[in-house]
């Protein structure tokens, strides 16, 4: 999750959108340049101040209501204040938005582990396997987080020697 | 809607528009015929149809000076405000719309526009129609700024029935909202109905004929853009855009040489046209590649050799792309698999410009037999595609993740896996169909359900590489190579009438070229005459 979650935060390489954007030859698609709102938002989970990234995030959604990263980071938000209802839904919009969106599955996986829903975060990881035909991190580390769930519930499970 | 009263435009002031309909060809470089009547200074009213007229053409930055030119000509010329709201909003067809620092400033016009306060009411309802795309401007998503603007131009069309311009800039805003879901293309085809009574009265009006080639920019409708595209570079031959744009249908149709002469002309005026290399490069890739497919190779390699002589500025990303694309093409077109393994990357570019020659690399090296290669070339995709899903560039993530996926595949297919090879190169072929080709581009490097209609030949499965192959037409159509495999794929599965109508096809798309004759070509001639 670490490193996943690193990789949202990434700063911006180079690279261009096709129709989504106005100028469709623009270098930069990074949203934290183009909203400010946006930007305070990231500046917040950088802070763990979950509360005023939402409110940021919440911001931008009025405006950028196709964003399945803006989706995700409201997720990752909820997930963090304990709401996992709110976080499954905003995870499961940012599915809906782009069903390929790695991190997205990657998270919900977890949280799903989180409130002890195994079966889900199972189909989340069937997911990625389809998407990740040549592997993925977001793959290897829903595999790692079920195997350390299962190994910890075997473990609380597993009946004590006398 | 109903409730609105048509307005007659006073005759007297559509004759002194008329008066002055032509000189937007005098003098300045023709940018086509417009008709907009004003209430302005006749003296600036010219000058006023030139920025139209370039409104009409996407040329932004000098229509903006020009609008704003024309305002401080005449000081009470409140339609120009208008006009520079209107190009702040970029591009309608692209998606985004206006930046928000371009949004303040286009309010600011307005907010001038209304503070000088125009003289007519007509004048008055443009100002407002356009100032319905930027009210509560920080608060809306673009589609719902696209779908508030489409229904100002829309009430403004039906107040005004004989205002022309009012009625076309209704069917670019419309087709603006064009939804790629809606495979009916419906808002396309309403603006295309009202552009073609408009092109049949105004047959040298720039925006008419530049809107009706988007309003069929998509691959079931493109070839009712053809006449328009025929027309649009001849109607304004000093606007940039004029003149490359048409080449988008002429490739989505495959119509290589119209597609050669329009980009021939928009590469030499752009190389004129100052420091920005851009537009140069990227005539230049959509030349070579109609080059390539009519197998004028000698043209290829000259186009190439002659533009990368051009230095400059590449504010974007199209002269890296161009440069890389051109280069790769020109192997893999020809199947030159030992070219394409020898290609070397671009310096300075990006990670998705530079993933071309990666990926031609690695074709080239798999197929060649070089699987070490093929693998280090692989490994750099991989490299790359992290780069861009760490950038959240999602698009050229996606184009980046069909070569990885489709290179794998033909390293299977090296390894004598055919089952994985297959599995790898139709996952390639399906994302791709799910993503849209960019406009940057003229078509991808190979399209990937050719290159599955490839490997199911060599498979040894003619019939289901038939399929791919001609499946791959629909959205790639008249291409070289694809033919080729046809040829090959039908004569492979006994359908002999096929095999033949393909070499025909393919010998008669290569009757000019030049160059040492492909094999393929050699091939299709020698069957040809033998039946």
């Amino acid at each position: 999750m670490t490193r996943g979650f690193a990789a949202l935060l990434i700063a911006w390489a180079l690279g261009a959108t096709p129709v989504a954007h106005a100028d469709p030859y623009e270098v930069e698609p990074d949203l934290a340049k183009r909203d400010a709102d946006y930007a305070a938002a990231k500046a917040a989970i950088d802070r763990r101040d979950w509360q005023q990234a939402i409110a940021s995030l919440e911001k931008t959604a009025v405006r950028e209501p196709e964003s399945a990263d803006l989706q995700n980071l409201l997720g990752y938000s909820y997930r963090n204040l304990g709401q996992y209802p709110l976080a499954f839904k905003h995870y499961n919009e940012a599915i809906r938005l782009e069903p390929r969106h790695r991190g997205a599955h990657e998270y919900i996986g977890e949280t799903y582990l989180l409130v002890g829903d195994v079966e889900n975060a199972r189909k989340h990881l069937a997911a990625l396997k389809d998407i990740c035909l040549l592997g993925c991190d977001e793959l290897r580390d829903l595999e790692a987080a079920i195997a350390s769930y299962e190994s910890a519930r075997a473990t609380t499970t597993a009946p004590k020697s006398k | 809607m109903n409730r609105l009263v048509a307005i007659v435009i006073p005759p007297a002031l559509l004759a002194a528009a008329l008066a002055f309909a032509h000189d937007t060809e005098e003098g300045k470089g023709r940018l086509g015929k417009v008709t907009f009547p004003t209430s302005c200074d006749p003296k600036v009213q010219p000058d006023f149809e030139r920025a139209v007229a370039m409104l009409h053409s996407f040329w932004y930055s000098e229509g903006e000076k020009a609008f704003r030119d024309v305002l401080a000509a005449d000081p009470g010329c409140a339609i120009a405000g208008w006009g520079v709201a209107s190009l702040l909003m970029s591009n309608p067809l692209a998606g985004q719309g206006a930046s928000p620092k371009g949004a303040e400033q286009a309010q600011a016009a307005i907010d001038e526009a209304r503070r000088i306060g125009a003289k007519t009411q007509r004048e008055r309802d443009y100002i407002d129609a356009v100032a319905a795309y930027y009210d509560d401007f920080a608060n809306k998503p673009e589609k719902a700024r696209q779908l508030a603007r489409a229904q100002a131009y829309e009430k403004l069309a039906a107040r005004y029935p004989d205002d022309d311009e009012a009625q076309i800039f209704f069917a670019l805003y419309n087709a603006g909202t064009q939804s790629q879901a809606d495979q009916t293309y419906s808002a396309y085809l309403r603006s295309a109905a009202i552009l073609e009574k408009e092109f049949e009265k105004y047959p040298d009006h720039p925006g008419v004929a530049h809107y009706l080639i988007h309003s069929y920019d998509a691959p079931p409708i493109a070839e009712k853009g053809l006449v328009a595209a025929r027309r649009y570079a001849g109607i304004a031959p000093d606007a940039p855009h004029a003149l490359h744009m048409p080449s988008h249908i002429f490739t989505r149709v495959g119509a290589w040489e119209e597609s050669v002469a329009t980009n021939a002309r928009s590469a030499e005026v752009a190389r004129k046209g100052g420091t920005d290399i851009d537009e140069a490069y990227h005539a230049s890739d959509y030349m070579v590649y109609a080059y390539l497919q009519l197998a004028r190779d000698d043209d290829a390699r000259r186009t190439i050799d002659d533009i990368r002589t051009v230095g400059g500025q590449s504010p974007r990303f199209v002269a890296p792309y161009a440069t890389a694309s051109m280069m790769a093409r020109y192997a893999v077109e020809r199947g030159d698999w030992k070219a394409a393994a020898a290609l070397q990357p671009v310096a300075e570019s990006y990670p998705f410009t530079n993933a071309i020659t990666y990926f031609a690399r690695g074709l080239g090296s798999a197929r060649t037999g070089d699987l070490a290669a093929a693998r280090a070339n692989a490994a750099e995709l991989e490299k790359m595609h992290a780069s861009l899903l760490a950038a959240k560039n999602t698009y050229w993530a996606t184009e980046v993740e069909v070569q990885r996926l489709a290179l794998a595949g033909w390293i299977a297919l090296g390894e004598s896996n055919n089952a994985e090879a297959l599995k790898l190169m139709r996952a390639a072929a399906d994302l791709e169909d799910r993503n849209e080709k960019h406009i940057v581009t003229p078509g991808r490097l190979l399209p990937a359900r050719e290159l599955l209609g490839d490997m199911l030949l060599q498979t040894g499965d003619a019939k289901g590489a038939l399929r791919e192959l001609e499946a791959s037409q629909k959205r790639e159509p008249n291409r070289f190579r694809n033919y080729a495999l046809c040829a090959r794929a039908a004569e492979a599965a006994g359908d002999h009438e096929k095999a033949r109508q393909y070499s025909t096809r393919l010998v008669d798309l290569a009757k000019g070229g030049n160059g040492p004759a492909r094999p393929e070509l050699v091939q299709a001639r020698a069957s040809l005459a033998q039946k």
